[in-house]
């Protein structure tokens, strides 16, 4: 058989088997329970490796920007540690009484995006870091420049988190640190873009205040920067809505910190009550 | 004699055998009997690989939904069986029986190449269909044991069925 002919022949052959063994697969899953869970799992199990894969390759040709932007956030870090040295004269890389991972009533997980969907209405994340790690539902996710959305669904080695690029997500939010306080949201449209609402007419607004978590929330914390106010109008007489200009690119998500408040379960409580 | 053109026929009633197996011989926990391999590596060498994992995947389903099962099952099973046949024969066999599209048969190889032949396409049916089963729920050692059982019944069984499906190339 010519080598042309013998290596098409292999290819149908390899191409046949595939549909077939696929389909007798998706039969086997809709004929038993267990069958479809243990299918079901094996498709996760091998999108989460391909998905790592492919992740993995961006990421190495993404490592100087990544390198850049790391750089910039310790930089900020070491200025912010080093104004309040200057401003309390204490030096607290030595004074930190709570264990590493906790200050206050939060939680914080250092963890990897695995999988970013930044292209539909209802975008979401799986990150690297699962129950096994400590991971909770409801656990907030945020990085430097912004809360970026909330844990939905735990594995054992990963997490599944409803971007604040999705639809079915607000925040709780406010202008400036002591400023009113709104609901923000994706604008479903751009990628920079959210809208604040709910912020009562009287108040003055600025365009190019910060906007910052509220704290209101038992998901985030405080006082973590969100966006830029840019253009607003009245709604129905009553509020504003005020079009702001997020500081996080969701494109370059890499690196981002899981953070769960560890006394949501007893505010909950209380709220019940 | 046993010609190509009864091969079909007895096929067929060998697929009949082996829904009637699985509907009525039911051994052990431990003991799946499944013919359908030997039936596959029967197949007469002028068919491709393609119309054999055709014929596997058809007979495949015919049991699954003709005896008690999971439907999907012993075809997931089957297809691998057809898909490896000719690399399997070529190794065993040699290079002759594919070049001259003709069938392996117990008087020109002899029963001990048939009876290798054998194991190794009950050995991959068996290990797909018991991993497919169990999905991932019964532990190992139950998996090996339900493996080694069924490959020792299944191999006295699909010799029988290789006799009856093989040409006696008697004249």
């Amino acid at each position: 058989m010519p080598k042309g002919k013998h290596i098409s022949y292999i290819i149908i052959n390899a191409v046949v088997f595939i549909i077939l063994e696929v389909a007798a697969l998706g039969m086997l899953s809709h004929s038993g329970t267990v069958q479809n869970f243990w299918i079901t799992r094996g498709i996760h199990a091998m999108q989460s490796w391909l998905w790592g894969g492919t992740e993995s390759v961006r990421y190495y040709f993404s490592l100087k920007s990544q390198n850049d932007r790391l750089a910039e956030e310790n930089f900020r870090l070491a200025q912010t540690v080093r104004y309040y040295r200057m401003i309390t004269g204490k030096d607290y890389a030595t004074d930190i009484s709570t264990s590493a991972d906790t200050v206050g009533d939060y939680r914080y997980i250092h963890a990897t995006i695995t999988k970013l969907g930044n292209n539909s209405q209802h975008n979401y994340m799986i990150v690297g870091k699962g129950y096994e790690d400590g991971v909770e539902e409801r656990s907030g996710l945020i990085t430097g420049q912004g809360a970026i959305g909330i844990i939905d669904a735990v594995s054992r080695h990963y997490s599944y988190a409803l971007s604040f690029r999705n639809s079915g997500i607000s925040i709780s939010a406010r202008i400036g640190r002591e400023g009113p306080v709104g609901s923000l949201r994706w604008d479903g449209r751009t990628s920079h873009g959210a809208v604040l609402s709910e912020i009562p007419h009287h108040i003055r607004i600025e365009p190019g205040d910060t906007v910052y978590t509220s704290g209101y929330s038992s998901i985030f914390p405080p006082d973590i920067p969100l966006g830029i106010t840019g253009e607003y109008r009245i709604v129905n007489g009553a509020t504003y809505e005020i079009r702001i200009s997020l500081l996080e690119d969701f494109s370059k998500l890499r690196y981002v910190t899981i953070v769960n408040n560890i006394a949501r379960q007893e505010l909950e409580e209380l709220e019940e009550r | 004699m046993k010609t190509t053109q009864h091969f079909g026929l007895l096929y067929v009633m060998a697929a009949i055998v082996q829904i009637i197996i699985c509907n009525y011989f039911h051994l052990s926990a431990y003991i799946t009997l499944s013919i359908l391999p030997a039936m596959i590596l029967c197949i007469p060498m002028n068919v491709g690989t393609v119309p054999a994992m055709l014929i596997a995947f058809g007979s495949g389903l015919a049991v699954d939904a003709l005896a008690e099962g999971l439907i999907g099952l012993n075809a997931l099973a089957a297809v691998p069986v057809a898909f490896f046949r000719k690399p399997l024969v070529r190794l065993i066999f040699g290079e002759d029986v594919i070049e001259r599209e003709g069938s392996i048969s117990f008087r020109k190889y002899g029963p001990l190449k048939i009876s290798a032949a054998v194991l190794v396409v009950q050995a991959v049916f068996l290990a797909i269909y018991i991993m497919a089963d169990g999905a991932g729920t019964r532990p190992f050692w139950f998996n090996a044991a339900r493996f080694g059982a069924s490959v020792a019944a299944g191999w006295a069984l699909s010799m029988v069925t290789a006799g009856v499906l093989l040409p006696d190339d008697k004249k």
